[in-house]
């Protein structure tokens, strides 16, 4: 699995609150051991592993060993791809409709 | 599996006016892009803005049904998405006019997750990470 050819849809990838709260832990920091993610959350060791492996697998966080424990560490460029994707979407129409407002304005004058 | 965005607008307005601003291609460009577009069933058109990083800035559409003053609806294609769009215009008295902008069919699962997300308080969080 690398960051450059990701198996999983980011989308995929944030669609769930706890990988999203992942995301914004190690947003707030360079590297943090997997026990202390661990910590901030109602569940065990290997639950938290898997929501992991699936931000790994969409290119959103990186892992290292160091001695017995494994760090990671956040990559934020794949949600470039969900940023450009809803900007579209919401700009677009609301930008539009502002636009159709002034329009309308000006006929009226 | 497929999403419909829906927004209403209220404009002091007419039916008239505003149905003449979704209809008219001089219109049109002032508050969409520019296009050839024409309400007549059937008829196909394109609507066209300077490409960006990541859109190629053209729409491709059919028109599907005119119903002057009140509904129109096309086909509304960019990139991978195929989408229907649907105006609905409704008269609220008091020089009032509600515009109903339906736009169903965004299809393709990273879209749909995309929206599905999307649309959720996310977005400025989002943002300020991708500031950081």
């Amino acid at each position: 699995m690398n960051e450059n050819n990701p198996s999983r849809d980011v989308f995929d990838a944030i669609a769930d609150p706890t990988r999203r709260q992942l995301i914004q832990l190690l947003s707030q920091a360079e590297e943090i051991p997997l026990h202390e993610l661990t910590a901030q959350f109602q569940m065990g060791r290997t639950a938290v592993s898997k929501h992991l492996t699936i931000l790994k697998e969409a290119g959103l966080v990186a892992d290292r060993k160091v001695g017995r424990e494994t760090r990671f560490r956040l990559n934020a460029a794949p949600l470039r791809e969900i940023h450009n994707w809803v900007g579209f979407y919401s700009k677009f129409w609301s930008t539009n409709m502002v636009r159709l407002d002034l329009l309308l304005k000006e006929e009226d004058e | 599996m497929s999403f419909t965005l829906e927004l209403d607008y209220q404009y002091t307005s007419t039916v008239e006016k505003v149905w003449a601003a979704i209809t008219d291609p001089a219109k049109l460009a002032k508050w969409v892009m520019e296009n050839n577009f024409k309400p007549e069933v059937g008829y196909r058109f394109q609507f066209r803005q300077k490409p960006t990083e990541w859109w190629d800035g053209i729409v491709e559409g059919e028109v599907l049904l005119v119903e002057e003053p009140k509904k129109l609806s096309y086909t509304w294609g960019t990139g991978a998405e195929q989408h229907t769009v649907t105006w609905t215009i409704q008269d609220l008295g008091d020089g009032k006019v509600n515009l109903h902008l339906e736009q169903s069919g965004i299809s393709n699962q990273q879209a749909y997750n995309g929206a599905k997300y999307g649309w959720g308080a996310m977005l400025d969080q989002l943002v300020k990470l991708l500031e950081q």
